[in-house]
């Protein structure tokens, strides 16, 4: 995520709004992920029967599965609509 | 109707349709039906009906079967999933490992084996694993050996363990990740998996931890070799390199020796003791006496049917899935039961008729032997020939190649129309591909040095303590 490697001190003026935008651009995608992967995973891997609190084994397996194929589906779309953009 | 009965009562069967026959007579049916008898169908008919119901009755009881074994078995390890994991704990990890089979063309076999008939038991009982597949033959020996030396140079402070590119607050130490690999465990699926992992072990704990880049060894040797060489008169022709990591030719004269290479390297003779110039003191280097113990082994039987020869084997495969399904199945409950047993390594102590009779038919004795029918089944796989004929058809036909590349290249003839469409392949490229071609040749032989019936497992008296395999699960274990 390359939003780690913002932040740093800014020089005053117009510039800056820029990079705010950018900013706040990069929250909402990452936000957007986030949300979409907790909604998809939890209604694949968790049951609506709440035995207790604590997630079980099968679900934190399913869970860390679907976080890492979301990932991946994720940054394979992405590359695709680059070189499909770049190309077009 | 009491009628009818009494002027009928002879003939006791028309009695019975003579009910029917009230019952259905205005509803439409042809009279003709009251009076037929009912018949089997012909002969022809029933054999046809036979065979093929036997057939689909039997294909149905075999997928009913599987269903039910591994719902068994699933069933068994269930209560596993339904434990409570804390949020910063780690589930149990494994990994698989799946060689590709000797003259396959798909390499994903074995870990579609896996995929089909194990995994299914270990989602049940919220096992995570993790899957690596050796592409082409002794590629799985080449990425464990890597491994193995990777761990000895961090082990020996030479190089840093690898840092992730964002440090997480309980990121897990090195000891921590390896304590869990520990109780995490190996499957490997197939001799042939076996072969290759223990040869890769072997070598990984005996060769010089040096970091070796095979391709760059194998430019080396290839650029010694003569074979770009000019034909005719010796012309030192110092081309450039455009960014390949290949040394340039020039004719090899005794007094003239330019040839340059990418690295920092001495050149002069191609002998090849100059690459070893290894940046580890001797001292570090020389091969641990002692192994670290290594997470306990799951053999998985697989045997891969390929060729027109082995249809018939492939059709009973078809049929006969349960049985793949309970070997499968009961291969990953012992990994969840986690009941371990020593490595059964072979008798050092064997009379000189032992050692004959091991030669003739590979036979080696305890957890060596694992699957060793499976190697029977090679048959039609790669033999060396092969690649010694596409060597020699290469060969034959890069000289005409090369003189055309060369010709075009230095401009003493003008490109045909042909040439101008569709450009051949420059002297860089010719020298890729054959880099490229080399590889996979030689990467083929070795494996199938490591991987062919006869060679027996690989064997190092260290590994004597460190191994452990998966057993049956004792009849008094819970589930």
């Amino acid at each position: 995520m390359s939003f780690l490697g913002r932040g740093g001190p800014s020089p005053a003026g117009g510039v800056n709004h820029e990079r705010i935008e950018m900013a706040i651009n990069e929250i909402d995608m990452v936000s957007d992920v986030f949300n979409r992967i907790v909604s998809s995973c939890h209604s694949k891997c968790i049951s609506p029967r709440y035995a207790e609190g604590d997630l079980n084994k099968g679900e934190s397996v399913c869970i860390d599965r679907c976080v890492a194929k979301f990932f991946e589906v994720n940054k394979k779309v992405g590359e695709k609509m680059q070189s499909a953009g770049a190309s077009a | 109707m009491s009628s009818q009965n009494v002027d009928s009562a002879p003939k006791p069967s028309q009695v019975q349709k003579s009910g029917v026959r009230a019952a259905f007579e205005y509803t439409g049916i042809p009279p003709s039906w009251f009076d037929k008898r009912p018949k089997l169908p012909s002969r022809n008919w029933l054999i046809f009906l036979s065979v093929t119901t036997s057939i689909v009755a039997y294909y149905v009881y075999d997928r009913r079967e599987c269903r039910r074994i591994r719902a068994d078995y699933s069933s068994r390890v269930e209560h596993l999933a339904k434990e409570p994991l804390g949020t910063t704990d780690l589930p149990r990890k494994v990994t698989v490992y799946g060689a590709k089979w000797p003259g396959d063309e798909d390499h994903d076999k074995s870990l579609k084996f896996f995929r089909k008939y194990v995994k299914p038991i270990f989602v049940a009982a919220a096992v995570d694993y993790e899957m690596i597949s050796g592409r082409r033959s002794g590629d799985l020996a080449n990425r464990i050996a890597d491994e193995i030396k990777t761990r000895r140079r961090i082990d020996a402070g030479i190089e840093p363990p690898s840092q992730s590119p964002m440090p997480l607050p309980n990121q897990p130490t090195l000891e921590q990740k390896r304590k869990r690999e520990l109780e995490g465990g190996i499957v490997l699926v197939g001799r042939h998996t076996l072969k290759e992992f223990m040869s890769g072990l072997k070598r990984g704990w005996t060769e010089s931890m040096d970091r070796v880049d095979r391709e760059d060894m194998l430019a080396q040797e290839l650029a010694s070799d003569g074979r770009f060489d000019e034909p005719e008169e010796p012309v030192i022709d110092p081309e450039v390199v455009d960014g390949e990591p290949l040394p340039t030719r020039s004719r090899l004269l005794p007094s003239q020796n330019v040839v340059l290479f990418p690295l920092q390297m001495s050149s002069s003779s191609p002998s090849k003791s100059t690459q070893y110039t290894s940046n580890i003191p001797a001292h570090l280097d020389t091969p641990p006496s002692t192994t670290p113990t290594l997470p306990t082994l799951l053999l998985v039987p697989f045997t891969n049917h390929i060729g027109f020869r082995q249809v018939p084997n492939m059709l009973w495969g078809f049929f006969n899935e349960r049985h793949k399904v309970r070997a499968g199945s009961e291969a990953a409950y012992s990994l969840i039961m986690s009941h371990v047993r020593p490595f059964a390594a072979a008798n050092t102590i064997v009379t000189a008729s032992e050692i004959q009779e091991s030669q003739l038919d590979g036979r080696q004795g305890g957890d060596f032997d694992f699957d060793l029918p499976a190697e029977s089944y090679y048959d039609g796989a790669y033999t060396p020939s092969e690649t010694e004929k596409a060597r020699k058809t290469y060969y034959d036909a890069l000289p005409a190649k090369l003189a055309t590349a060369r010709a075009l290249a230095r401009g003493t003839r003008a490109p045909t129309k042909e040439e101008d469409s569709h450009p051949p392949p420059t002297e860089v490229e010719l020298r890729a591909e054959r880099l490229k071609k080399e590889m996979r040749w030689r990467g083929d032989e070795a494996g199938w040095e490591i991987v062919k019936p006869g060679q027996p497992v690989q064997w190092d008296e260290r590994f004597v303590d460190t191994l452990q395999v998966f057993d049956e699960p004792r009849a008094d274990d819970v589930g």
